[in-house]
């Protein structure tokens, strides 16, 4: 089982639009996928028209099993279920270590009603805090949307020196180009200077800004069910193309 | 204003973890208003997958998977498995024409397994599928639950088939929408639903149909009876003997015969001696054209056993032989076709069914008003006393000749048993019949090494030259084989005598007393 953060210090970046989209590409890929909505602002529920649950917000729900398996709820897509959770929640890594360990009550609860997952995604909230820390310390892959402007780079700065201060492998670090004007000089430039500071940390990769990408909030579904033929659509499976299979595809 | 929903139902056939199906079976074609309106707060929405297609609904000559509770369909290269209770099954691969035990392994395949390896899957009807995505949504057009509907068609009727697929976190609405569904299916329930709405008219057939006799019946009438409704058993058969679908379809025939040549041979004095001579002679006629190819059929199905039964080196000549009989087969099979397909044979199977309809045609002998229950029991009582006479003088020095007369007359008590056995009470014979059958069993395999061994020396000698010399192989592996089959026929000769102390158990012979001779004496 492989766990994905979506990750980013800085709000309105497309965090929500890459887990949606990840989580989709994963689930047409084969795999058995759980979406975990944990960000408050967040709204990859939403995209998935699943209410959120507010029976969901306390801290022992993550060790109540039963109450945890019942809140999953299955989206419209194969093999693509969607935790609605939408908490801050501090012993995140506990069931995340759970979700790893094959004979935790959590993972044998899973297994018995038919959800093995193979991957895990994450929709994390935009903050460094103690759940971070730990999605960090948890995940296998951390996959970072950075609009290519001044501030972006200072946030990602942070991001890494975050990294850097706890000890944390940077390598788990998945960067890409989000909302990219390929006509602004300033996001070739920014690109440019960025990859050449941290040549390992950014994927090949760009995502565009697209108006295919704003239209799902109109939708309410992942860009491919909609605009299968958009460069947005396009994007997000060479995205998926490059973490899961290192294949860079040429856009 | 659903713009996303042209994904939906796009669905791959793996399953989907974490969900249950139940599958539900509608007369006629189901309307989605119906089932909106029992959905109050959902929307239903049912589109179009693909086009149309043809299906063919498989199943043995005498229908085993319906006697089952199973639809097995064969659709666009795939077949598809339904059953009670269970989750509908898909498997890409031919059905028709097939054995079960050549289907590539498979979801379908494994659930077939107890299928009859004699028995080759056919079309037993045809019709039209054409397939719908169900999507139950809610206010925020969100799908709660999802299904599959099969409107299916055929010449003789129409049904639908709906399977519902249960989302994890929306077990409520499914509830719901199950329980608005099951109040949509009226009168016939579950599968028989399917066969009922589609093929109305549909008759499985029946190797041994039931005969009613009444106790006091002429014997003649009976007699007529039994021979009338195999003759029908017999003609049933034909079409599935010159389409070489599997080699039951000859052997019911022959069976269906050799049970009509038991009644007139048996019910002695029922027909006048003229009539009685008549048919033995026409109904040895019709059977006499099938004889070789049973034979070979046998032998082609035992392959296996005949390879098993002797050492690798002797194989190749083993391989000769079933080479040539395979040849046989196929020459017998047109011989045997053209002939069931000439106008000749139809006529005369026409004639003797119209004159075995009612005794009108039949001439009648001196037994023939004697009351069925009386005139049964003092046959049955006769042949068992015959039997009994036989079984209790043989030792092991007592000829093999004297073995296969009891053969022949366990088989003739056994016949008379089951032609009767509407007559009498069922668990008495069936505790009668049981051992009966274990001895049969015995003797049939001592008769079948014998005539086996017959059939090698035969064809030994047929393969041979005028100087009476064989090929070398083919020499080897008949000798190798005959001297095992000979091992074989001894044991199962040792086996009689205990085969028999066992059917004549005090048991048995108070209850063929008490059944079959508590009148006199």
């Amino acid at each position: 089982m492989k766990i994905i953060a979506c990750y980013s210090n800085k709000g309105g970046v497309g965090k929500t639009a890459t887990s949606v989209n990840l989580a989709y590409a994963y689930a047409q890929a084969g795999k058995q996928v759980l979406l975990c909505d944990l960000d408050p602002q967040g709204a990859s529920g939403f995209y998935f028209r699943v209410k959120p649950s507010k029976k969901l917000t306390d801290a022992r729900f993550f060790e109540d099993v039963e109450r945890f398996t019942k809140a999953i709820r299955a989206s419209d897509f194969e093999g693509l279920d969607v935790l609605p959770a939408n908490l801050t929640f501090r012993d995140f890594d506990v069931f995340l270590s759970r979700m790893r360990n094959k004979r935790s009550r959590l993972k044998k609860a899973l297994v018995s009603a038919g959800s093995d997952y193979d991957v895990i995604i994450l929709d994390c909230p935009p903050n460094f805090s103690t759940l971070s820390e730990n999605i960090f310390k948890a995940a296998d892959e951390i996959v970072v949307p950075v609009i290519p402007t001044t501030l972006s780079e200072r946030t990602f700065d942070q991001l890494v020196s975050f990294f850097e201060e706890h000890k944390l492998r940077k390598k788990k670090l998945r960067a890409f180009f989000s909302m990219v004007q390929k006509r602004k000089i300033l996001h070739q430039e920014t690109m440019e200077s960025m990859r050449k500071l941290y040549p390992k940390r950014f994927l090949q990769t760009t995502v565009p800004f697209a108006a295919d990408i704003e239209k799902m909030g109109q939708h309410r579904a992942p860009v491919s069910t909609y605009a299968e033929r958009s460069v947005a659509c396009a994007a997000y499976r060479a995205l998926f193309d490059e973490l899961e299979n290192g294949v860079v595809s040429t856009q | 204003m659903q713009e996303h929903k042209k994904t939906r139902g796009g669905s791959t056939e793996r399953g989907m973890a974490g969900s249950s199906e139940e599958v539900f079976f509608l007369p006629s074609l189901m309307g989605t208003s119906a089932v909106e309106a029992a959905l109050p707060g959902f929307s239903v929405v049912v589109e179009q997958v693909g086009v149309a297609r043809p299906f063919a609904l498989l199943d043995c000559h005498d229908q085993s998977l319906r006697a089952k509770g199973r639809v097995l369909i064969e659709s666009g290269g795939a077949l598809q498995l339904l059953q009670k209770e269970q989750r509908h099954l898909s498997q890409n691969c031919a059905g028709k024409g097939r054995f079960v035990q050549d289907l590539p392994r498979g979801p379908v395949q494994a659930a077939l397994s107890g299928f009859p390896e004699l028995r080759a899957f056919m079309q037993i009807g045809t019709g039209e599928i054409e397939e719908k995505s169900l999507t139950v949504l809610d206010e925020l057009q969100k799908t709660q639950v999802k299904g599959t509907i099969w409107c299916m068609s055929s010449p003789t009727g129409q049904m639908t088939i709906v399977r519902l697929q249960q989302l994890r976190g929306y077990e409520r609405a499914y509830q719901k929408v199950r329980a608005a569904i099951a109040d949509m299916s009226v009168g016939e329930q579950g599968i028989q639903a399917f066969y009922v709405g589609l093929y109305p008219d549909m008759d499985a057939y029946q190797a041994k149909p039931e005969i009613k006799l009444g106790k006091t019946e002429p014997s003649i009438e009976v007699a007529a009876d039994i021979i009338h409704t195999y003759l029908k058993v017999a003609r049933q058969n034909e079409d599935g003997v010159i389409a070489d679908i599997d080699t039951e379809f000859l052997h019911d025939y022959r069976v269906s015969l050799r049970k009509i040549r038991s009644v007139v041979s048996l019910f002695k004095g029922v027909f006048s001696e003229d009539q009685t001579a008549d048919l033995k002679r026409v109904f040895s006629d019709l059977m006499a054209p099938t004889g070789r190819m049973r034979d070979l059929d046998v032998y082609l199905l035992e392959k296996d056993m005949y390879f098993n039964l002797i050492p690798h080196n002797l194989h190749p000549g083993l391989q000769g032989m079933f080479d040539r009989f395979q040849k046989e087969r196929g020459q017998e099979l047109s011989r045997l076709s053209r002939r069931l397909r000439s106008i000749d044979y139809g006529a005369s199977m026409d004639r003797l069914i119209e004159m075995f309809d009612g005794i009108g045609r039949l001439k009648a002998g001196p037994n023939a008003d004697r009351g069925a229950y009386d005139y049964a029991c003092t046959l049955i009582w006769k042949r068992y006393r015959k039997v009994c006479k036989i079984a209790r003088s043989i030792t092991d020095d007592t000829p093999d000749e004297t073995v296969h007369d009891l053969r022949i007359d366990c088989k003739k008590l056994r016949y008379l048993m089951e032609f009767f056995a509407p007559l009498f009470d069922a668990k008495g014979f069936k505790t009668i019949l049981k051992p009966l059958k274990k001895l049969q069993d015995n003797l049939g395999l001592f008769n079948d090494y014998s005539v086996q061994q017959e059939a090698l020396l035969a064809f030994a000698f047929q393969q041979s030259n005028a100087q009476g010399r064989v090929d070398t192989q083919i020499g080897l592996a008949v000798g190798g084989l005959i001297a095992v089959l000979d091992q074989r026929q001894k044991s199962e000769r040792n086996r009689v005598i205990t085969s028999f102390q066992h059917f004549d158990s005090p048991e048995t012979r108070t209850l063929f007393r008490s059944l079959f001779h508590h009148k006199k004496e």
